[in-house]
């Protein structure tokens, strides 16, 4: 058995592995990257539109800071996230942008004086002041109220992943390209790394590490039309999901972002919005305004895809032979804009759909687009559950977006995440008592163990063709467990998976390779698959009320009262073929922002019974401190600054808010 | 919801008819190098044109229904990532955003020369790349080791970072080196993606490095001096680069660099 | 040897030590990339830039006998001295072939040396359907041919300078049969001469301007100075053929016959 010991194992290599890696190297401790394909091409640099960061730079940013950012993030979970995670991330967001400022990203900047912009189909002139030119911009985005999304054109992602990517090659990360785990090791409370097959050579090899970190990303495969890459497959979810011990937190959260082309659901960024772009129906019908007459095509992604896909049903979507699609219009935004701001929006029209955008409209319609749950972690990024076992970004639910990301939050979370967390893996590696002796005896065991699924699978002669029942399994949960959900409905997509799941037994390939072997890792891949599609379609089931991109419509009011807590799904037992769900509840009385309206969407909630005593109590304080500092006021409410790691503890420094005053 | 679930693929123009499907041939290079017995052979596909299918979509038809071994990587399918570059009828193209309609009815697709053959039409663009990056030390060597994150950024001109970011849109997908007659026949030479990346970082006023650590890097006949401007490069960028304008700069840069004591 | 290292000890440059060891040294900066690359520029523009004046010297018998004898006699210095020193053009040929040789000795770096690097350029630009590759491989036939056909045709001058006149450069086209020579090098010379300017105005930037721009102008000069080439072959095969019969016979100019004699009447 080939054995790589290692301090800390990143398995995946998008902006959260490879910042988690960086911060695990820079405080002297080894780091191994396991990634499916080369780091760069990870699904990290398909985040086009950018990073939310108060900075408060332009003049629409005004007065933005982390109080502003924090209470956008926590309306936009529709209170499902973690407040003093949500904390954490606001704090450090900034300090990400400028540390990949100081790395090489470039930004794009600020211009002194007079600029004309597309606000609400009126040109805006917008004047900004002269000390903040050449400092980092801000673009508009849903369910915010400042201009808050640092962006680097429309490839925010690409620049950042690769400003990143190099930045770990800098440092020395060893970046073990086309490998996969198969199985983490552990033995019911400790991880101690994974299993790993490689996916050239088929070889596998137990990869031993003091700390274990999933960053995997989402599971957008698990649907049929997904802005996600193919090599978003939830395998990560998986890893943590057969440990029988790890849990997957929310997995019902799925977010469908509105505008993914129409029908290869290829993302167009939300940046067309944000910039002025509008959403228009077959007649050319401008309907957002109707359903959303404050935030209108830039309320948070749940509710613009939920009233997209109404307005479709109400029958005003342009049909086609692959059914109704309605259109995104950023012809107003001139064709200067598009080609500077908007450059890779314009080469996706250009080529899948021989269209420009700066004369036609975008046929468009909401598409799977992230995964809010995943590995449940504490704030520092540990599984509760099982030692030693990190995660951070998509795979993570650390929870920082709850039942609904906000547009720019992603990207954002991937380095604040990876920095915040990869300094907790630093500290957890720093300490004595987590060297642990090498394990080798259970590591032979888990090598085994899956050598010999391998050879189950190229031994079965069964008829089931993986390719098959990938697509049907996309195709139940597209049905099913999609942006609107009602109870028989997903208790038939239940029931349908865990009949996939049967099937799946039953696979047959027929190239007996144990190399490079497509039709062999679809095959190991999809059972894994069907396991975090069940625990996605059985919490739906479950949770019988709507909450952020988890719309019932049998149960359409949010609830607080019965379900303002986090869905936490086991599979210990491979029999009967379900998760275990438990619920973690959340603490009313020690949220700094208690539940509420959102702003936007539906007005209509099953009020928490702490919650209007929170209320009063938050009010109160903020009425005896209507003197003191925002930070003071903030402290009082619900303390966090002790959580983060000292390194990135402070302030952070604007044009209107100096650092030496502020201390 | 249904709708949603009946549609696969990309879309050229939604509205048209489905249009009378054409037959398509695909003589795609088979090779196993795993396998020492394997000799590289051609194998004929045909498939039926479906309406705005792309090579992602036919490949992958062709995958699921005909041949479950053919080995071929897509990552984004949006055109971004640069996983699926291949020769297409002899040229490297990205395969995800390349439109069967505007291909003729025979084609033939082989794997990215230069790059290690994984198999069938998968490179290991990944390995080079990473020997690249570290050849020429492709991040940016910061003036000062730890910034002090919480302070405001570094001022930037708006246009410079405009212009920065053109050169920074290389995805590494390896096509220009596949172009590149020069690196067909010398190796070791540095090729289009990495006089990309030097031209930015040279560009980029928070890189400390001057024109003699360039030159250090390139300076010689695995670097600059050895391209001989086919500019192969420049005319099959999916990213439309300005690699020649760029590789010129650095030519006369590096020329005046070192020739000067 | 032993003897030597014994009796002197040896000292050596950390250049030549590193340089064998296989290191390239960064303590110091190697100029010479820099400089051989500036050298084969040069030195290709030169000959460019020569072989199209050399065109028209040439061509000048269009203009008739009398005018490319009066080219010849200007660079013998005949206009100056009053008399003609073939040793003249002489060192001009050695000049142009030193220029020729260096930009061989460089050129020839960039040649596929094995039968790999040859099969992979040619099957490269052949599956590529490349116009500026495929102009590279043009580039590297005629420059293999020019090494033979210049280097001939170069040492011929040097040794023979004498033999340049109408009839003298007649009577080699024609009688002495050299005409496919001629024409093998004028197509040679043209196409590398044409594509290496091209190729040098690309590879260093200047003039900036599209490359159709540039390549239109390309193909315009060299169609310029082919057909020009092809008129002066054609113009010196036929006076060499109308010559055949005075082979040996050197060109005088009927004003100089008229005065020659009138000078012998006058004695």
């Amino acid at each position: 058995m080939k054995t790589i010991m290692t301090d800390v194992l990143v398995i995946g290599g998008g902006l959260a592995g490879l910042r988690m890696a960086i911060a695990a190297r820079r405080r002297g401790h080894d780091a191994i990257v396991l990634s499916l394909v080369p780091p760069k091409r990870s699904h990290s640099a398909a985040a086009q539109g950018g990073m939310q960061a108060s900075l408060a730079n332009v003049s629409r940013g005004a007065g933005d800071n982390e109080d502003v950012h924090f209470e956008d993030t926590v309306r936009g979970s529709d209170w499902g996230a973690d407040q003093v995670v949500a904390r954490m991330f606001v704090n450090t967001a900034p300090k990400a942008v400028r540390e990949l400022a100081a790395w090489g990203t470039p930004w794009s900047r600020l211009r002194r004086g007079d600029h004309e912009v597309i606000i609400n189909e009126q040109k805006v002139v917008l004047t900004e002041r002269a000390e903040a030119h050449g400092l980092i911009a801000q673009r508009d985005f849903g369910g915010t109220k400042k201009w808050r999304t640092c962006y680097v054109s429309d490839g925010t992602g690409h620049a950042m992943l690769f400003t990143t990517s190099d930045q770990a090659i800098r440092h020395g990360v060893e970046v073990h390209e086309r490998t996969e785990a198969l199985a983490l090791i552990h033995d019911g409370a400790r991880c101690y790394g994974a299993v790993v097959r490689n996916l050239v050579t088929g070889e596998l090899a137990a990869y031993l590490a003091k700390a274990t970190a999933i960053a995997t990303g989402g599971a957008g495969r698990l649907y049929r039309v997904t802005t996600n890459a193919v090599i978003c497959e939830g395998i990560g979810h998986a890893l943590a999901l057969e440990t029988g011990v790890a849990a997957l937190g929310n997995m019902e959260a799925v977010q469908f972002h509105p505008t993914g082309i129409f029908p290869a659901g290829i993302l167009v960024t939300e940046g067309c919005r944000g910039d002025g772009g509008l959403l228009r129906d077959v007649d050319g019908h401008r309907f957002m305004p109707d359903y959303e007459p404050e935030k209108k095509e830039l309320a948070s992604r749940d509710v613009v895809s939920r009233r997209m896909e109404e307005h479709i049903r109400a029958g005003r979507g342009a049909p086609t032979r692959f059914g109704p699609h309605l259109w995104l219009d950023i012809t107003l935004l001139g064709r200067r804009h598009i080609e500077h701001n908007l450059r890779e929006v314009k080469e996706i029209c250009q080529y899948f759909l021989g269209i420009d955008p700066a004369e036609s409209w975008i046929p468009v319609r909401p598409a799977q687009h992230y995964t809010m749950g995943g590995v449940r972690t504490d704030h520092t990024g540990q599984s509760p559950h099982l030692k030693g076992l990190f995660a951070a970004g998509e795979a993570a639910c650390w929870d920082l977006h709850g039942f609904n990301r906000l547009g720019g939050n992603s990207v954002a979370e991937t380095v604040v995440a990876g920095m915040i967390v990869g300094e907790f893996i630093a500290d957890f590696c720093d300490k004595p008592e987590n060297t642990v002796p090498v394990p080798l005896t259970l590591a032979r065991e888990f090598v085994r163990r899956e050598e010999a699924g391998l050879s189950a699978i190229l031994a079965c002669g069964g008829h089931e063709n993986p390719f098959q029942l990938c697509s049907e399994m996309q195709e139940i949960m597209t049905h099913y467990v999609g942006i609107f959900r009602q109870g028989d409905a997903l208790l038939s997509g239940v029931v349908n998976l865990q009949h996939l799941l049967a099937r799946s037994r039953e696979i047959g390939v027929s190239g007996k390779s144990r190399a490079a072997n497509p039709e062999l890792v679809a095959a190991y891949r999809l059972r894994r698959m069907l396991k975090v599609a069940l625990t996605i379609a059985y919490g739906a089931y479950l949770r019988t009320e709507s909450r952020g991109a988890h719309f019932r419509e049998d149960f359409p009011r949010r609830d607080d009262q019965g379900w303002l807590k986090r869905t936490l799904a086991f599979w210990p037992d491979e029999d009967p073929a379900l998760p275990r769900i438990d619920y973690e509840p959340l603490d009313v009385m020690k949220m700094e922002l208690p539940p509420g309206w959102r702003g936007y969407g539906a007005k209509n909630y099953i009020d928490h019974p702490d919650a209007p005593r929170r209320r009063q109590e938050v009010d109160a304080t903020r009425a005896r401190m209507r003197d003191a500092d925002r930070h003071a006021v903030q402290n009082a409410l619900m303390p966090y600054a002790d959580e983060l790691p000292a390194s990135l503890a402070g302030r952070n420094e604007r044009l209107d808010e100096p650092l030496e005053t502020a201390q | 919801m249904s709708a949603i679930t009946e549609n696969n693929g990309s879309a050229a123009a939604v509205d048209a008819e489905p249009r009378q499907g054409r037959w398509l041939t695909f003589n795609i290079l088979r090779c196993d190098p795993a396998d020492p017995g394997a000799v590289p052979h051609l194998r004929a596909y045909r498939i039926e044109e479906a309406d705005s299918m792309t090579l992602f979509i036919a490949l992958n038809e062709i995958r699921e229904h005909q041949d479950p071994t053919l080995k071929f990587d897509f990552v984004c399918r949006a055109g971004i990532c640069g996983s699926c570059a291949m020769m297409v009828n002899g040229r490297p193209k990205l395969a995800c955003r390349t439109l069967t309609a505007s291909l003729p009815a025979e084609n033939t697709l082989a794997p990215l020369p230069f790059f290690e053959l994984i198999g069938d039409l998968s490179v290991n663009t990944g390995k080079w790349m990473r020997g690249m990056s570290e050849r020429l030390q492709t991040w940016l060597h910061g003036r000062e080791d730890d910034v002090d994150l919480r302070r405001i950024e570094e001022r930037m001109d708006p246009d410079l970072a405009e212009q920065i970011y053109e050169l920074d849109r290389c995805i590494e997908c390896g096509c220009c080196v596949a172009a590149c007659g020069t690196a067909r026949m010398r190796e070791d030479f540095v090729g289009a993606v990495g006089f990309g990346k030097i031209a930015r970082f040279r560009l980029d006023p928070r890189d400390a490095r001057t024109d003699g650590d360039y030159y250090a890097l390139i300076g010689d006949d695995t670097g600059v001096f050895g391209c001989m401007s086919l500019l192969a490069c420049h005319d099959v960028c999916p990213k439309s680069l300005p690699l020649q304008t760029q590789i010129a700069f650095l030519r006369r840069k590096m020329a005046m660099t070192g020739t000067r004591r | 040897m032993l003897h030597c290292v014994i009796t002197c000890g040896v000292s050596m440059s950390y250049e030549i030590v590193a340089a064998q060891a296989g290191l390239s040294s960064k303590a110091t900066k190697n100029h010479w990339p820099a400089w051989l690359d500036i050298l084969q520029g040069s030195t290709g523009l030169f000959l460019a830039l020569f072989m199209w004046g050399h065109m028209a010297f040439v061509a000048s018998i269009l203009l008739g006998e009398t005018a490319m004898w009066t080219v010849t006699r200007l660079f013998e210095g005949y206009f100056i001295f009053g008399r003609s020193y073939p040793g003249l053009v002489s060192c001009a040929v050695a000049f142009v072939a030193l220029a020729f040789v260096a930009h061989a000795l460089l050129a020839v770096r960039k040649f596929p040396v094995s039968y790999r690097q040859c099969r992979t350029i040619l099957s490269h630009a052949k599956a590529m359907r490349h116009e500026d590759s495929a102009l590279w491989i043009v580039q590297v036939c005629t420059g293999f041919l020019l090494f033979f056909f210049v280097s001939a045709h170069l040492y011929q001058m040097f040794v023979w300078p004498q033999n340049i006149g109408p009839y003298a450069s007649a009577d080699r086209v024609w009688s002495d049969g050299l005409w496919p020579f001629y024409l093998t090098m004028l197509l040679a010379v043209e196409l590398h001469g044409g594509i290496g300017l091209y190729r040098l105005a690309v590879k260093w930037g200047w003039p900036n301007v599209p490359r159709a721009v540039l390549k239109t102008v390309k193909w315009g000069l060299t169609a310029f100075f082919l057909v020009l080439g092809l008129a002066t072959l054609a113009a010196y095969m036929k006076i060499g053929f109308d010559h055949r019969a005075h082979y040996g016979e050197r060109y005088t100019p009927e004003r100089m016959l008229e005065d020659g004699a009138r000078r012998e009447g006058g004695q």
